[in-house]
């Protein structure tokens, strides 16, 4: 297999909006030598998400993840400082740290018993001194690699393989939608207990694009949105009632505007929907609370529906409940889901059953909506292979109608996208993600024009 | 007392109802009010142990729930449920503990024609059965699933 050039990949995306024409080739979403520079460049090259602070609460405590293919440990010191290291034995390589979250002191490395302390410093070497070590080993850095950035914003941690910008240009404007998440509770946010973890045979790119996809939600969804309105219609006892049976904002009967998208620079997007204040939002109990401290504008942003994407590996679904998820590429056409139900500190009980009922019903891979979704990602992937038509369609939505810039509804975060959609409930658009390509072309080409 | 052939009858006559999707038989073997609960997993070893304060993969009060997501499989509005996987059920280790408590083991096999390929989930059924009019009806099922790395679909009639 040859690896690509950078022509090659620039040619993958057809960007050419003032023609108002944008397109991907299906090869972006098939092809091995782009899914190894995917890894390399895109999740290996710059800031992706690890995990949230709350999942290590106390001194020593660590969590696990990947960063592409790298295996990747954030720990708290014994002072509580928070720090990301690659989790591997500055030895022999093995991992050092096994759970996906834990706590220790002292990690003593299984195979050789080299032993770390949890600010990644090598303490000791077995038998380092009948080990007849030379002066130039004995000086070498023999502490956990330490990731080349780190930082927590609010409670959500990221990390880079490579020196790269500030998490807050990294974040940019979009960071506003962080804080709207961490805003809900006085504490920050928690993930309930129980991470559920599923795969899907396809592309991890069609998982970016269907968070931000309004335009399937009735198309792949009808079996759920029938039940959710049968059940309100009965109203029987311990039936899961959902914000989707008090609202039309979806429904082609409604008029005006219902939401609409926000696109942002470094490839972060928005796809929201206005949703009123009703006893079905695990918000409502504390609505007044959260209005007096945020202002009723910014406490009914925090009730709307907003699908949010961090480029590139997290996304926070707010719609019927409450969704983290950390996208993992295993292959081109074999994706991870790790995903967890995030919600507000210190919310009242009937809240917090409310979200987990709702989130069971609509997120879970035993639920009933989001196997419609992953089990379409795999129809595309198959769909793929054809390199008769090798030019996707599905960019074009809302080409037209689209505005550079804030909208009235932004304005009221004082946030200001790259573009703006303000729409109806049928105008569904897709040119949101047009940033996810160009974010997605930025990092190929810097990580490619750094090793070539 | 429930004995061990009556427990075993009950799980016999689930799993092939479950097997030859005869969903409103599988249905008929529950109480009205039963709870239907699958946990997730808090951690590699521990299960979550409290429905309303930890998630669950499923969980359901009442037979309502069971019906409603008989229907959605059935009514062809589901991508994932078109075309049906097909199951085979393989239970064992059937003991009765104390009263009205069941354990076993379970295997399901899952063949997805559409990807050509098989997966088994596997782990415990833990029921509470009850005596109603002649027979013994569900009042209570627990699915401890071992293998909760799902691949893309795990719906009820497959576990």
């Amino acid at each position: 297999m040859q690896a690509m050039i950078w022509e090659e990949v620039k040619a993958l995306v057809d960007d050419r909006i003032d023609d108002g024409w944008f397109s991907v080739h299906k090869r972006a979403f098939t092809a091995q030598e782009v899914f190894d520079l995917e890894m390399r460049h895109v999740f290996e090259g710059g800031w992706v998400f690890l995990g949230m602070a709350s999942q290590l609460p106390n001194p020593h405590d660590y969590l696990t993840t990947t960063v592409g293919r790298v295996p990747v440990v954030v720990m708290r010191d014994g002072e509580g400082a928070l720090g990301a290291y690659i989790n591997a034995c500055t030895h022999k390589g093995a991992l050092i740290c096994h759970k996906r979250t834990g706590s220790g002191r002292l990690h003593v490395c299984r195979y050789h018993s080299w032993s770390f302390d949890s600010a990644g410093k090598n303490v000791a070497v077995k038998a380092m001194k009948d080990g007849a070590y030379s002066d130039a080993f004995k000086a070498f850095d023999r502490n956990l690699v330490r990731l080349a950035a780190f930082a927590d914003y609010r409670g959500f941690l990221f990390g880079s393989l490579v020196e790269t910008c500030s998490i807050e240009e990294h974040l940019g404007e979009a960071r506003h939608m962080l804080d709207l998440a961490a805003d809900q509770g006085e504490d920050g946010l928690e993930l309930v207990p129980g991470e559920v973890i599923f795969t899907y045979d396809g592309n991890w790119k069609l998982q970016l694009e269907n968070c931000a996809d309004a335009y399937h939600f009735t198309s792949a969804h009808p079996s759920y949105l029938q039940l959710v309105e049968k059940r309100r219609r009965e109203e029987k006892a311990n039936s899961v009632k959902s914000v989707w049976g008090e609202n039309s904002a979806w429904s082609e009967m409604t008029e005006g505007v219902t939401g609409g998208t926000y696109a942002f620079e470094e490839g972060h997007v928005v796809n929201w929907q206005i949703i009123p204040l009703s006893d079905t939002v695990p918000l409502a109990d504390r609505a007044e609370i959260l209005a007096a401290r945020h202002g009723e504008k910014r406490r009914d942003w925090m009730v709307n529906m907003r699908n949010v994407t961090i480029f590139p590996n997290m996304q926070i679904a707010e719609n019927a409940s409450s969704q983290l998820r950390i996208i993992r590429p295993i292959a081109p056409g074999l994706t991870e889901m790790r995903t967890f139900c995030i919600a507000p500190k210190g919310e009242s009980s009937e809240a917090r059953r409310k979200r987990i009922r709702n989130y069971e019903d609509f997120f879970n891979p035993t639920g009933m909506a989001t196997p419609d979704d992953t089990v379409s990602y795999a129809d595309c992937q198959d769909g793929h292979a054809n390199p008769s038509q090798p030019w996707l369609l599905g960019y074009s939505r809302g080409m037209t109608s689209v505005q550079q810039g804030a909208d009235e509804f932004a304005d009221v975060l004082n946030m200001t996208p790259d573009r703006s959609q303000p729409c109806g409930s049928q105008l569904c658009d897709e040119t949101l993600f047009h940033s996810y390509y160009r974010a997605w072309l930025a990092r190929l080409q810097t990580g490619m024009e750094r090793d070539a | 007392m429930i004995t061990r052939a009556e427990a075993e009858d009950m799980i016999a006559r689930e799993s092939l109802a479950l097997d030859r999707c005869d969903w409103d038989a599988w249905l008929t073997l529950f109480t009205e009010d039963c709870c239907y609960w699958m946990p997730a997993w808090r951690d590699e070893e521990t299960p979550t142990q409290d429905p309303q304060s930890e998630l669950s993969l499923i969980w359901y009060q009442g037979r309502h729930n069971l019906e409603d997501r008989v229907w959605r499989v059935k009514s062809g509005l589901s991508v994932a449920s078109v075309p049906l996987m097909r199951t085979s059920h393989h239970v064992s280790n059937v003991l009765v503990e104390g009263e009205d408590r069941v354990a076993a083991s379970f295997a399901v096999h899952v063949h997805n024609t559409k990807r050509r390929g098989d997966h088994v989930f596997f782990g415990r059924y833990e029921y509470r059965l009850v005596r109603e009019g002649d027979g013994l009806k569900i009042a209570e099922k627990k699915i401890l699933l071992m293998n909760d790395y799902i691949p893309a679909v795990a719906d009820f009639y497959m576990l």
